[in-house]
């Protein structure tokens, strides 16, 4: 797997949870790094508010972590972190209350995000084109968006299936329909 | 399908994303050879799939980077509670304050032959096989495979038992199951120095 996964390591096999939980730690970071911000992205996609998606985050590395020290499946992590997310986000009340991708829009938190540098112009486009894009995906159904933002990210419809619970041949429906409905829309 | 069916669009984007079914691959291609109206609803269902993609891609997303950091320091308060849980383990943690101490920690130290044999394995390790590390008072045979830039100060030490098997690996071998194949599965109690990356430094066999 990962190069910092310590059982890739020529050392032998320390059966002592200690040693295998710190590299597990460096291997749940390192998922991190490369998936917090796809993540965030879903999830905001999906109209789960910014605070929510900060916390739904850090839940679902922490219970990455957990399934990897129980010796979980480590064939798809990274399917397998959607799911969790996704699982999670259903769970939390507030998450799809709106079921509206509102979160897409403005800046009205109190702390200073981060996101890419881009020049006064760009970001006006850039905000013109997100805004319109917000209205189209609300036209959406939400197992439509989750589906269509499942696929931009790169995922197979075997594992979109995976992370939603669906059938595949749904997963393909979904795509579908939002495709058709959103290619008129931009 | 007869060649008054068009295809649908579900099929149309399968196939753009490659996810045609075994026999569909036939169909759907030869239908796209002979039928122009599908063709173009290929290109526009492709067009459009591309332009939303880059719209998805361009929504910016707000991120903080202090969550990292509490993931991480998260991550840790597990590993110590998963520690504590364990019976046999007892984690003593020396100060991560004492990195000034880094300077005196490593003490070098000649193991006599008979303790522990440690094969050549890379120069690196090579360099420190003989050298046993000292922490605390306490003499570990290091191991091979360690990183020999970390300072000892930023270690921890913990109780384990440990396979005889597992310390056969690591090249260091006790008098009594060297030869037996029968005892493999025996276990000692021992400290394992842990270095500042999670890595095993060295190991003190307490007993038997
Ligand atoms: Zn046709």
């Amino acid at each position: 797997m990962e190069q910092a996964d310590i059982l890739a390591l020529p050392r032998p096999k320390w059966k002592a949870e200690y040693l295998e939980d710190t590299s597990l730690r460096r291997l749940v970071l390192e998922h991190y790094d490369r998936e917090h911000v796809p993540l965030l992205r879903y999830l905001a996609l999906l109209g789960v508010d910014r605070e929510t998606s900060r916390e739904l985050v850090q839940e679902s590395f922490l219970k990455l972590h957990e399934h990897l020290l129980n010796g979980g499946d480590r064939s798809n992590l990274r399917a397998w972190l959607y799911r969790v997310a996704h699982n999670l986000a259903r769970n939390t009340q507030s998450a799809f209350r709106s079921s509206k991708t509102e979160s897409l829009t403005g800046s009205e938190g109190a702390r200073e995000p981060v996101s890419e540098a881009v020049s006064a112009e760009e970001e006006l486009l850039a905000e013109e084109r997100v805004k319109c894009f917000r209205e189209a995906m609300n036209q959406l159904s939400l197992a439509q968006r989750e589906c269509l933002t499942l696929r931009a990210q790169g995922f197979k419809y075997r594992e979109i299936a995976e992370v939603l619970n669906l059938s595949v041949s749904t997963v393909g429906e979904n795509v579908a329909r939002a495709l058709e409905r959103l290619k008129d829309l931009l | 399908m007869t060649k008054s069916d068009h295809l649908p669009n579900d099929s149309l984007l399968r196939a753009i994303d490659d996810e045609l079914a075994g026999t569909e691959v036939v169909l759907v291609e030869s239908h796209l050879q002979r039928c122009e109206e599908c063709r173009r609803s290929y290109q526009e269902l492709s067009h459009a799939s591309a332009r939303i993609e880059s719209v998805l891609a361009a929504v910016p997303i707000e991120h903080y980077p202090e969550e990292r950091e509490r993931l991480a320091e998260e991550l840790e308060r597990c590993q110590t509670k998963t520690n504590l849980q364990g019976s046999e383990k007892v984690l003593r943690r020396f100060g991560w304050g004492m990195a000034i101490a880094a300077t005196l920690a490593i003490g070098v130290l000649l193991l006599p032959g008979r303790h522990a044999r440690i094969p050549n394995t890379t120069g690196v390790s090579e360099a420190r096989s003989s050298a046993a590390l000292q922490v605390d008072g306490e003499t570990f045979i290091p191991l091979p495979y360690s990183n020999p830039e970390l300072p000892v100060s930023a270690s921890h030490i913990v109780e384990m038992r440990i396979s005889a098997s597992s310390l056969a690996d690591a090249g260091i071998v006790f008098e009594p199951i060297s030869n037996t194949a029968s005892e493999q599965d025996s276990s000692v109690l021992a400290d394992v120095l842990l270095g500042m990356d999670g890595q095993p430094l060295g190991v003190h066999v307490l007993r038997q």
